[in-house]
């Protein structure tokens, strides 16, 4: 998942960072409100942290700019001023939640997956298509009951694949959105990946969760078992 | 010009002298006139007498036989004079003795002429008439009769009147002016008590201004004891929220400081974690109650209710989207807050928030008008949910005035506190009871129309 932070204080936004990388995902900073506004409409992100207080661009303003050039990946707001007038402005100017400064990591992070789902259409931190069964909060995989080791970036890929069940999501897309820019796309390392997850998941081949739809790129073809939220 | 009264009695003193001034200009016209007309009745009948009295004389001459004649024409400077003169005569009354008069020239017959002239140091009007006695043996005489009056007593008269019209005038000015002086100081009182009072309390003598201001001021009076009481209130908050604050940052601080400082303490995240969160909380609480303004003030435009909850409700369905609620609004049309928007829109924020957080499905917001209801109990605002409620001993300590952000109930804490330290600012009520939807209710009232 691409995780776009946007805070001015450095010292908050590089522990913010290297949790966030610790947590899975891969993130990409902006220091001021014109920065954000370049990186929200410029990158791949699935969602992104705002601070309200920015220099240059109001925090309020880069969000109303983001939903103006119609990017609807979810907005988790940070803000030190915690008062109700200020998280309805937030949220009427297009962000999707609010955390108050001071926070706890775990607070954002919370958020931050139940953002995810909730745009991938799901409304519990539990995916479950089938037997197969990803817990967003634990960051653990289960098929069948069973327990199922993953490395990072498979599990990465998984959650990325089953979010968004029954969409078709490139292979640009995933590796996009697993790795720094800096990563070299023309490898196949996602093949190799999703050749690994799919023996973890489905040793006897029966199950066939993942299709691959050549020059499309992959999807997640289990059905969900849940009741389904409209994304958004 | 600054000070009311003297504005007052300038600008009434003006037209006033004005109005004495045309008076007397009007008495001084009409006064003349008629000492005029008195002079010139004098003059007619002593002409008249004069003539008739006139005699011819053995020199040639005419002459009135003196026990005839006005007994002032015979005393001397009496004021009253007369000559007879023909071309060749002259008689001139014994009144003109020592005294240089000229008369004027010879008239004809049939002319009259009216003239004033100086005699010594006064002055005086002189009348004459031509006429011609025609039965007398030496045939056709040409007689000119003139008849002098001194101005002095008619001036002197004049100039009476004058001083007394002025005398009266100015006095009667004098007793207008002084009476609404008066009159100024007696309904101006009221103003010299406020700024007497308000004087009190700027040096702290007092602490609000006193009742029984008239209507028209009692308004101000009202608003201003408001302001006083809502700025002492606040004053009052603050210095609290400042005492709460550094008590409850020392004690945290102390622990790290402790723990730093012993060698034998194992120092962990945990511990400081902890009180980090201790005095995290403690600041968004403090703050949070001292923001509120919680005043009745004056300068506040009375808040939407309506358009307030619809932003919310849309904003708290997004954040809670994971959740499939619904939030109900029951508002009265036009209804609305008189207070402070941050206020109010915390109060709701807190209350729908908590209850979006404990409900399984359903959040309903009612808010009525009772406009039989005292001013600040006049809004009604309910708050209820379908969730598992909040047991008798936990509504007891949510309403508990004074509870610290460390004593509260957990999961209704910092919210509900700072509801309830609202409400209590607008000196309106908050009770908490079960509500038909099976959750908790929230029933308050507070200052609206």
């Amino acid at each position: 998942m691409r995780v776009l932070v946007v805070e001015d204080e450095a010292v908050l936004r590089d522990t913010l960072k290297a949790r966030l990388v610790d947590s899975g995902f891969t993130v990409d900073v902006a220091q001021d409100g014109e920065e954000a506004v370049f990186a929200g409409l410029e990158y791949p992100l699935d969602v992104a942290i705002v601070d309200l207080g920015l220099p240059k661009l109001p925090g309020l303003e880069v969000i109303r700019r983001l939903r103006a050039a119609r990017k609807t990946y979810p907005i988790l707001i940070l803000t030190a001023r915690d008062n109700w007038q200020d998280k309805v402005e937030g949220l009427q100017a297009g962000a999707d939640d609010y955390v108050a400064k001071p926070f706890h990591f775990e607070e954002v992070l919370a958020r931050l997956h139940a953002l995810l789902r909730r745009a991938g259409g799901w409304a519990s931190p539990e995916l479950k298509c089938g037997p197969i069964l990803l817990d967003t909060r634990t960051q653990t995989v289960k098929v069948s009951g069973a327990a199922v080791e993953l490395t990072t970036f498979e599990y990465r890929i998984l959650e990325h694949l089953m979010l968004r069940a029954g969409d078709v999501i490139s292979k640009t897309e995933l590796t996009e959105r697993l790795y720094d820019q800096d990563f070299e796309r023309d490898s196949n390392v996602i093949e190799v990946l999703v050749g690994r997850l799919r023996r973890k998941l489905d040793p006897q081949d029966d199950l066939k969760p993942i299709e691959t739809l050549r020059g499309r790129g992959y999807r997640f073809a289990l059905a969900r078992d849940q009741a389904t939220n409209t994304p958004g | 010009m600054h000070s009311l009264s003297r504005r007052l009695l300038v600008s009434v003193s003006v037209p006033l002298a004005l109005f004495f001034g045309v008076m007397m200009y009007v008495l001084d016209t009409g006064f003349r006139a008629l000492s005029d007309r008195t002079l010139q009745e004098l003059l007619d009948s002593q002409m008249v007498a004069l003539v008739a009295a006139a005699e011819p004389q053995p020199n040639g001459g005419y002459a009135p036989p003196l026990h005839d004649i006005d007994p002032r024409l015979a005393r001397p400077r009496s004021g009253l004079f007369a000559q007879i003169r023909s071309p060749k005569h002259e008689w001139r009354s014994p009144s003109t003795a020592g005294t240089a008069i000229d008369f004027g020239p010879l008239l004809k017959q049939g002319e009259r002429s009216f003239a004033y002239t100086e005699i010594g140091h006064d002055r005086a009007a002189i009348e004459s008439r031509g006429l011609q006695f025609e039965d007398e043996p030496q045939g056709t005489k040409s007689l000119t009769f003139s008849v002098a009056v001194s101005l002095s007593p008619y001036e002197e008269q004049l100039w009476r009147f004058r001083r007394r019209m002025l005398g009266s005038f100015s006095g009667l000015m004098l007793l207008l002016l002084l009476t609404l002086a008066a009159l100024l100081r007696w309904v101006l009182a009221p103003v010299r008590r406020l700024e007497r009072e308000i004087h009190e309390v700027e040096e702290g003598r007092s602490e609000i201004l006193g009742d029984g201001y008239p209507r028209e001021l009692s308004g101000v009076a009202r608003n201003l004891n408001a302001l006083l009481v809502g700025e002492r209130k606040r004053v009052a908050r603050y210095r609290d929220t400042l005492g709460n604050l550094a008590h409850g940052l020392k004690t945290p601080l102390a622990v790290m400081q402790s723990t730093l400082t012993n060698e034998s303490a194992v120092i962990s995240a945990s511990t400081f974690g902890a009180e980090i969160d201790r005095m995290r909380d403690i600041i968004a609480h403090q703050l949070k109650r001292a923001a509120a303004s919680g005043g009745a003030l004056l300068g506040q435009a009375p808040v939407d209710v309506t358009q307030l909850a619809v932003d919310l409700r849309l904003a708290l369905l997004k954040v809670y989207a994971s959740k499939d609620l619904s939030i109900e609004l029951a508002i009265e049309r036009e209804s609305q807050f008189i207070g402070d928007r941050g206020d109010f829109t915390e109060l709701l924020g807190n209350l729908v928030d908590n209850a979006c957080k404990w409900c399984r499905s359903r959040v309903r917001v009612t808010v009525r008008i009772d406009p039989q209801a005292e001013a600040r109990a006049r809004l009604s605002l309910i708050v209820e949910d379908d969730g598992p409620g909040i047991s008798e001993e936990d509504r007891a300590r949510v309403l508990q005035r004074g509870v610290r952000t460390d004593e509260s109930v957990p999961g209704h804490g910092l919210g509900l506190a700072m509801v309830r330290d609202t409400v209590d600012l607008y000196g309106g009520t908050l009770a908490i009871d079960s509500s038909p939807l099976g959750g908790a209710r929230f029933s308050l009232t507070l200052p609206g129309r």
